[in-house]
């Protein structure tokens, strides 16, 4: 069955693979999401702490740091393990995402509280840095005293009801500034998202920050933002060909002993046709985030971007096509809530929509090969 | 013969590429490149056959005693890739690929002795006479038989989708030799044909493109000595299967999407398509189709690389391939608008673009080699263990 194909001559990445496999046993995947849907959270905390003490928060923050200083290969082996066990907390943003942001930044005091409480889990960092349509974009801010004062939402936070602080893109006049702003200091509105959470829009009416939360600016933040949102989408893919591949093997056990006509119906050949061609989808997948992690270890950057745009892009339609063929192997049976092969789809809805869907993601690819 | 004689696989990866690569530049006639034919013909290529032939670049995979280059999977990759990236032709390679591994497997000494030199010098073309009318899909169910008579075999019957087999003079031919045998599969046997002899009529077939590239042969009381048997009677069968080996990775290699789009690409660039949205958005999904593919294609040849053999996956590559090539070609057509009409080339620019050339050929790979829902079946079996 499909699995990202890495070398692993020190073993890390099986070590990787067995401690999610022992996490989900602590924490299934499927009722831990039902769980937290039923409350009404937008983080699992028990689930957060037990990432955090599994020390998969700090995978990829360098070490001096206090990070695991691990790459791309194994955040996208533990993404995809995450994945296949459908373990939904947002570690994309609030770990990948946030601890690039910060691995960025200035050395500054704030920026090693931070990192210390995001690694340990005492912190719920969570970016704020995406306008109404989606895109990354800064929010008004004019300075004030030695800080600087925001008014303005961001959109499509994660976990804004749980979180502690928020990383804040910031425009004052033409220059950007990356800066932290404590969570109280914010109105937060929340809506339901399909994989059984919640996203926030949070406003900033007139909050003030001082000098000590700036934690970059300049040139410095788009080169920031530029490697989180690189590294959140390749984790993102990884975590979809992780859903793709297990869509596939729970239709393909399903369908294997449901006994229609006499016969388990996967031994028909209409179905066994759409079941080879939703492999073939998930084993695509799997080789576009390998290939993104070695073009990722080359010094290449553009080439390294155009893989990550193509991995986000496959990952995220074969996660979602092949969670949508799976329901329908499901029959009836696939419609119900209490079935979890729908909650993996939706999941990959929601996670394909993340960051750029396919077709913009295909589009910047092309636009930017083009521009040679 | 001055064949030369080295160690290739001591040789680095990237020394390897260049040197190979300049010879291909210097020994393959500049008409040669990109050729309008998937398939040409021996007579048409027959110079560069034979530079390859002196020079002892014919046979990647033989071993040196019988002037192969004995080349390990990394290094035949990288010959393969040189190849299709300067547009070198397909030359005949049914004895190169198909008899040559199957006698160096399976063959008593005297036909290699006497076989493999041929095939090296070009002396002996061969054709694979495996479907039949009767029996495509179904290639087990095939009905032309082989009867013993004294020192000789006694073929009759008939084989269909022979490729190239008018410009051949031998058939590498599936016989059934036990028609009472339980399966299908268990009675049959390979014999080693000369189609000079009495009995045998070849009558080539047009193809869509109006090309001949696959032939009828008939085979009207045919004798050949039994010293034509390849293996054991009646176990043709898994001798033929078992000579497909770590080939079957190139049925999949990225090389003939990325040659199409390339040119849809030239095409769209010289209409000004990339001035609509709608075409942008297409070439997208095809241009990410076809980098995807070189991943995956990556993602077995890294099985190859470290040592591994290839499983019955490796067939996702074909029909991601195939397929994929399908789209290509017919986005050449739909931008074209009322002079996808013509049967010539087309303009662009100031190269031309054998759109329609390619539209036809696409139809052909998602059907030979075992159609894509024969792969579909295959897949499904092995790959997924779904039940029977």
């Amino acid at each position: 069955m499909p699995q990202m194909i890495f070398d692993d001559t020190d073993g890390t990445l099986g070590l990787l693979r067995d401690s999610v496999a022992t996490f989900a046993t602590r924490f299934p995947g499927a009722q831990r999401l039902r769980q937290r849907r039923a409350a009404g959270t937008d983080l699992d905390r028990e689930v957060w702490a037990g990432m955090a003490e599994a020390g998969w928060l700090g995978l990829t923050i360098p070490e001096e740091l206090g990070g695991a200083g691990l790459g791309a290969r194994e955040q996208s082996v533990l993404s995809e393990a995450l994945g296949r066990e459908l373990i939904s907390e947002p570690l994309a943003f609030l770990a990948v995402f946030s601890g690039a942001l910060l691995s960025e930044a200035e050395a500054t005091v704030e920026r090693e509280r931070l990192i210390n409480g995001l690694i340990d889990g005492s912190l719920i960092v969570s970016p704020a840095v995406q306008a109404a349509n989606g895109s990354i974009a800064p929010i008004e801010a004019s300075a004030s005293g030695d800080g600087i004062k925001l008014s303005g939402e961001a959109h499509y936070v994660n976990a804004a009801a749980s979180a502690d602080e928020f990383l804040v893109l910031a425009a004052i006049n033409d220059e950007q500034a990356l800066v932290s702003v404590p969570a109280a200091s914010a109105e937060i509105s929340q809506r339901p998202t399909l994989d059984g959470s919640q996203l926030g829009k949070v406003s900033f009416s007139g909050v003030s920050v001082g000098a000590d939360r700036v934690l970059a600016k300049g040139a410095a933040v788009d080169a920031a933002i530029e490697k989180a949102v690189a590294s959140t989408r390749l984790a993102l893919a990884a975590e979809m060909a992780g859903i793709a591949s297990r869509e596939l093997e729970i239709t393909v056990e399903y369908t294997s002993q449901r006994v229609q006509f006499g016969k388990p119906i996967a031994s028909f050949q209409v179905l066994q046709h759409k079941m080879v061609d939703m492999w073939a989808d998930a084993e695509f997948a799997c080789a576009a985030v390998v290939n993104a992690c070695e073009r990722l270890e080359e010094d290449d950057p553009k080439a390294a971007t155009l893989a990550i745009l193509a991995a986000k892009a496959r990952a995220g339609d074969a996660s979602v096509t092949v969670g949508r063929r799976a329901i329908h192997l499901h029959g009836a049976m696939g419609f119900t809530d209490e079935c979890d092969i729908g909650h993996f789809m939706k999941r990959a809805v929601a996670l394909n929509s993340a960051l750029g869907q396919p077709e913009a993601l295909r589009l910047e690819f092309v636009a930017l090969e083009r521009a040679a | 013969m001055a064949v030369q004689q080295r160690d290739w696989n001591a040789m680095p990866d990237e020394e390897f590429r260049r040197f190979f690569r300049n010879w291909l530049i210097e020994n393959c006639p500049q008409e040669l490149l990109f050729m309008r034919k998937q398939r040409p013909h021996y007579e048409e290529v027959k110079v560069f056959y034979h530079n390859l032939a002196r020079d002892g670049f014919l046979a990647p995979l033989w071993p040196q005693e019988y002037g192969g280059m004995a080349l390990n999977p990394t290094k035949h990759m990288i010959y393969v890739e040189e190849w299709a990236r300067l547009g070198c032709p397909r030359i005949p390679d049914h004895g190169i690929g198909l008899t040559g591994p199957l006698l160096l497997h399976y063959g008593t000494e005297e036909q290699k002795q006497y076989f493999l030199p041929k095939i090296i010098s070009g002396e002996h073309v061969w054709c694979q006479g495996y479907s039949e009318p009767g029996s495509g899909s179904d290639l087990a169910s095939m009905r032309t038989s082989a009867v013993r008579d004294g020192d000789d075999y006694v073929i009759n019957g008939q084989k269909i989708w022979t490729t190239l087999a008018h410009c051949a003079n031998w058939i590498l031919l599936l016989v059934r030799t036990d028609k009472e045998a339980k399966k299908p599969q268990q009675g049959i046997s390979v014999l080693l044909v000369p189609l000079e002899l009495p009995g045998v009529t070849v009558r080539p077939i047009p193809n869509l493109r109006q090309e001949a590239d696959f032939c009828e042969v008939f085979f009207d009381n045919v004798r050949v000595p039994v010293s034509a048997l390849v293996g054991e009677e009646n176990q043709g069968w898994t001798l033929a299967k078992a000579v497909l080996g770590h080939e079957r990775i190139f049925l999949g290699a990225p090389t003939r999407p990325e040659y199409a789009l390339s040119r849809l690409q030239v095409l769209a660039e010289a209409r000004g398509a990339f001035n609509d949205p709608a075409f942008v958005s297409r070439f997208a999904k095809l241009r990410l189709d076809v980098y995807d593919l070189g991943s995956a294609f990556e993602r077995f040849a890294k099985v190859l690389r470290d040592g591994g053999e290839l499983g019955p996956d490796v067939s996702v590559l074909k029909l991601f391939n195939t397929e994929l090539y399908q789209r290509i070609t017919e986005e050449m057509l739909a931008i074209v608008g009322e002079e996808a009409r013509f049967n010539d080339d087309l303009e662009a620019g100031d190269t031309m673009i054998d759109a329609m050339n390619l539209y036809l050929d696409s139809r052909a790979p998602a059907i030979f080699g075992g159609s894509n829902e024969i792969q579909r079946n295959i897949m499904a079996k092995a790959v997924l263990r779904l039940p029977g």
